[in-house]
């Protein structure tokens, strides 16, 4: 059964039409790891923020529906997702920007368990270290009373997964979580985000550019651009029968060995209809509009009239 | 790959975009406390142009009349020689706005010279103007320009030079950093491979790319120039009485005050400070925000 | 630590000897004849000569500066020819009215600007924000002089709360013992409240005047600065992990945004350390800055000699005690790595 279910999110700029996602839905299990993948400015990171109520300034959700077992966290009257009974926990691109620099990182864990548990000062102190020792890091003890700038970039994501733990989450959104780190930590930490998983249940929302990184750690995968869901499917769905245009193009990026960051026209957000419309080789007058995910096999859905054209094309001709 | 199934190639697609976005908001209320700065000076700059043209004579005494409250034949009233307060205020407007903005763009065309050349080519001519620098601005730019117009003698001219010298260090610092760094850029490589002296290539290529921050600053500085020397005049340093200038005024009404004739120093110490919000509203509000 | 203290050290003795040159040699540019002051409009050619000689004016300038510099080493400042008292003492006596000022009107920018600063940057562009960058922006328009003078007829004048502006306590008043110099605490050390109470009404408007102008650019860093921490991530991490609104703003937000907040602090009260010359004499206040300005109005050359160089000192003196601070706040930062923005 799902544990997060995310339904028809669309969030875009205060006054102004833009928007910035644009009828996303996703769903993740528990004990499973979904990747939200897509390229720089797809809304990965917007649809992470929407989830965890942190919208930034002049960002507003204008609807959509958020549940955790069937209950919906979206209040209504306020248009944000309420923090108090969310049971997430998000790790983020950047652990050493992510972590207060004037605080030592023992204190940042145990302030949760504070907050999330009642704990006393020296009972949440002894916890942090504690579950310092379980995301792995040698001489946790010492390592608490450190603050985040003696520490490398690897030691900060395990001590900012520490802090997500800390607060006992069902669902982990995981923002890019490796994207600042070297190859070998990026492994450790991959590998500690699934021993989690399998220890805790919890569900896992990995959000990240990287295909080598879905392939790896991903079971399903919904694919994301300019704030529109592309494609969505299991692992074996996205990179062995991609459908839409983008997925294949995402796909050929990486065996041609192009970064897909650097993207040679990025997203418009003001254009109307399919927003990867001025990129795609296929694009023709029906993109003007947005495409319905259409089902193209079992689980696997994606987004483009191409599925639909086949029929339509060939009754008129 | 998945291709196959897919139609043939169509031409490249251009897709309907929606109109209007954030960039059309217009400038007021994008930026209001600008527009608010824009319109106080622009009423300023209207009566330093026009106002000394319909007022009565800023010096003609009438003991006869002397400190009279505000009303309508004298709207900020007279002072103890007689004189008409707002007539004085007006005229006072064009001095202290010209000094004001002359020393601004002085003290931005010298200190931005000077920065330009200690930044781009460094070394000891950097070493050297920078710690000079540091010793004009470890005392207050105020008393540096007291002590150089006692230097230089008491005159208007004077005034000028002696506070555009206090506020040249701040450009040749701003200058200096932004000289720094545009250095580094690629584009300055570029023109000196295309055969640019280098004296060039810092006046010519880096300073342009240097001045929007000076010229935040330098709105500034019009401001602060502006309270600065007024408030010599008023320490009766540079200008002097009976000359109209709010600094004088607010001087020579300090002495009507205990007498309960708050109307002599009121209104123009409240020109010079509205003048110089005006000033900084602008510059706060293009400065502030975007840099 | 003590590499960084001789680092310090030896930058801060080039400074001062470049300002005591510069200002020397200012000085000796400065038109109108000192001796002529001292000895009064009708004195004669050989009173004079014995005036210029008492006081070394008639030795070639080079001579003058040796001589200078060799007492100013020892801490001589030489004799101000305006009063004829020895300039080191006179400094000395006026320095603590001057940084007594200072230091209230400080403390009431500070008290005054930083809530204003996190409430504008909590609530950035409401009204609330609005209205207090309005407040900075007439504080850093705001003249001395003017503001002293309106508030000493509003409540002086006019509704008699406050004592008139005749400087650090009532003329008939006896001053407390001396001990640091400033009067609400050495009243209080002597257990002298109600003297104690006297000489804050006599703070009350200067300190105001200069703690208004000295506000505004306390609320502006407080912002921007604010602003700054309550974008980065590791603000939006401690929301995302559900601490509280107050706590995120309070210990996340404000304790990092403290690290330009307090150079701005230090800067400005290094501002105040020469005393502000126009509140002083606005409010006959006994400090060093009415010191020198009554010296510069005579050519006292010594005497202004002996102010800039004191208050360049305490300058260099400040900076490294905001270094201290500094490498407190922010456990990133070793001494001396301060970055200047």
């Amino acid at each position: 059964m799902s544990t997060l279910e995310v339904e028809g999110l669309t969030v875009g700029v205060t006054r102004s039409p833009t928007s910035i996602l644009a009828d996303v839905s996703f769903s993740v299990p528990a004990g499973k790891i979904v990747g939200l993948v897509g390229e720089s400015g797809s809304g990965k990171t917007m649809a992470a923020l929407t989830m965890m109520g942190l919208l930034p300034d002049g960002i507003e959700l204008r609807s959509g529906s958020v549940r955790m077992d069937g209950r919906q966290l979206l209040d209504p009257a306020r248009m944000t997702v309420s923090r108090e009974s969310a049971d997430m926990a998000m790790i983020f691109q950047h652990p050493q920007a992510a972590l207060n620099p004037t605080m030592k990182v023992g204190r940042q864990i145990a302030r949760v368990f504070s907050l999330q548990q009642g704990a006393g000062r020296s009972e949440a102190m002894s916890q942090s270290i504690e579950m310092l020792r379980r995301v792995g890091i040698p001489g946790a003890a010492r390592v608490a009373g450190a603050h985040p700038h003696q520490l490398s970039g690897g030691m900060c994501q395990r001590v900012m997964i520490a802090m997500a733990l800390a607060c006992r989450p069902r669902i982990l959104i995981a923002d890019e979580p490796t994207t600042a780190l070297d190859v070998t930590i990026q492994a450790q930490i991959f590998d500690l985000i699934r021993d989690l998983v399998a220890e805790t249940g919890a569900g896992v929302l990995f959000i990240t550019h990287d295909l080598a990184a879905v392939a790896e750690m991903c079971d399903s995968v919904t694919v994301l651009f300019g704030g529109q869901v592309m494609e969505e499917g299991s692992r074996d769905d996205i990179f062995r029968r991609p459908r839409h245009p983008y997925t294949t193009y995402l796909l050929d990026s990486v065996q041609k060995e192009v970064d897909p960051h650097v993207v040679e026209a990025g997203v418009d957000f003001e254009l109307v209809g399919c927003r990867f419309g001025h990129r795609c080789d296929y694009a023709w007058e029906a993109c003007g509009e947005v495409p319905d995910l259409v089902a193209v096999g079992e689980g696997h859905r994606s987004a483009c009239f191409l599925h639909t054209a086949e029929v339509t094309r060939a009754g008129a001709s | 790959m998945a291709a196959e199934s897919m139609p043939g190639r169509s031409r490249r697609f251009v897709p309907p975009r929606i109109d209007g976005g954030a960039e059309a908001l217009p400038l007021a209320s994008r930026k209001p406390l600008a527009v608010v700065g824009m319109a106080i000076l622009a009423v300023y700059i209207l009566l330093a142009a026009v106002g000394p043209f319909f007022v009565a004579d800023p010096v003609a005494t009438d003991p006869v009349n002397a400190l009279l409250p505000p009303s309508f034949d004298h709207p900020m009233g007279t002072d103890n020689f007689g004189r008409d307060v707002f007539a004085r205020a007006v005229h006072s407007a064009r001095l202290d706005l010209t000094l004001g903005i002359a020393i601004a763009m002085c003290a931005m065309v010298i200190g931005s010279a000077i920065g330009v050349v200690a930044g781009y080519w460094g070394g000891a001519v950097d070493e050297t103007l920078m710690r000079f620098t540091d010793i004009v601005l470890a005392f207050p730019g105020f008393v540096l320009a007291l002590i150089l117009v006692a230097v230089l003698g008491n005159s208007t001219l004077n005034v000028g030079v002696a506070v555009t010298a206090a506020f040249v260090p701040y450009f040749i610092r701003l200058t200096r950093a932004q000289a720094l760094s545009e250095r580094e850029l690629e584009y300055v490589d570029g023109a000196k491979l295309a055969g640019n002296r280098s004296a060039r290539v810092a006046f010519i290529h880096v300073l342009p790319n240097s001045l929007q921050p000076s010229l935040v600053t330098a709105t500034l500085v019009a401001g602060w120039a502006i309270l600065t020397v007024s408030g010599l005049a008023f320490l009766g340093v540079g200008i002097k009485p009976p000359t109209a200038e709010w600094g004088v005024m607010v001087s020579e009404g300090a002495r009507d005050i205990d007498a309960g004739h708050w109307w002599t120093s009121f209104f123009p110490g409240g020109m010079i400070v509205l003048a110089a919000m005006a000033f900084h509203f602008i510059g706060d509000e293009f400065g502030g925000r975007e840099a | 630590m003590w590499s960084y203290l001789g680092r310090r050290l030896l930058v801060s003795v080039v400074t001062v000897a470049g300002i005591v040159v510069v200002v020397f040699f200012i000085m000796r540019i400065l038109p109108g004849d000192a001796a002529a002051v001292r000895a009064g409009p009708y004195a004669s050619e050989e009173k004079l000569e014995q005036i210029r000689e008492q006081f070394g004016l008639s030795d070639p300038v080079p001579t003058q500066f040796v001589n200078y510099v060799r007492d100013a080493v020892r801490g001589d400042l030489g004799t101000s020819i305006r009063t004829g008292g020895k300039v080191t003492e006179e400094l000395l006596i006026r320095l603590p009215a001057s940084l007594e000022l200072a230091f209230y009107a400080v403390l009431l920018a500070v008290l005054a600007g930083v809530p204003v600063g996190i409430v504008a940057a909590a609530r950035r562009d409401t009204w609330i924000d609005r209205a207090a960058r309005v407040v900075a922006v007439l504080g850093s328009s705001m003249a001395f002089f003017w503001l002293g003078l309106m508030l000493t007829f509003l409540f002086f004048f006019r509704l008699g709360w406050f004592p008139g502006p005749v400087g650090r306590l009532a003329i008939t008043t006896e001053p407390p013992e001396t001990i640091t110099g400033f009067f609400t605490v050495d009243a209080a050390l002597a257990g002298n409240w109600a003297l104690m109470w006297e000489a804050f009404t006599y703070l009350a408007l200067p300190a105001v005047t200069v703690g208004f102008v000295l506000s505004a650019p306390i609320i502006k860093i407080v912002r921007s600065s604010m602003i700054e921490t309550l974008d980065s991530e590791y603000v939006r991490t401690a929301r995302a992990l559900g601490v509280p609104h107050r706590e995120v703003l309070f210990r996340d937000g404000f304790r990092n945004a403290l690290i330009p907040v307090t150079t701005a602090i230090g800067i400005i009260f290094g501002y105040m350390l020469g005393g502000n010359i126009i509140v002083e004499l606005i409010f006959a206040w006994p400090g060093v800055g009415r010191y020198a300005y009554e010296a510069l109005r005579v050519n006292d050359l010594e005497a202004l000699q002996g102010f800039v160089i004191v208050v360049g000192l305490l300058y260099i003196v400040l900076n490294v005690v905001i270094d201290f601070v500094y490498s407190w706040i922010d456990p990133r930062i070793k001494l001396g790595q301060r970055v200047v923005a």
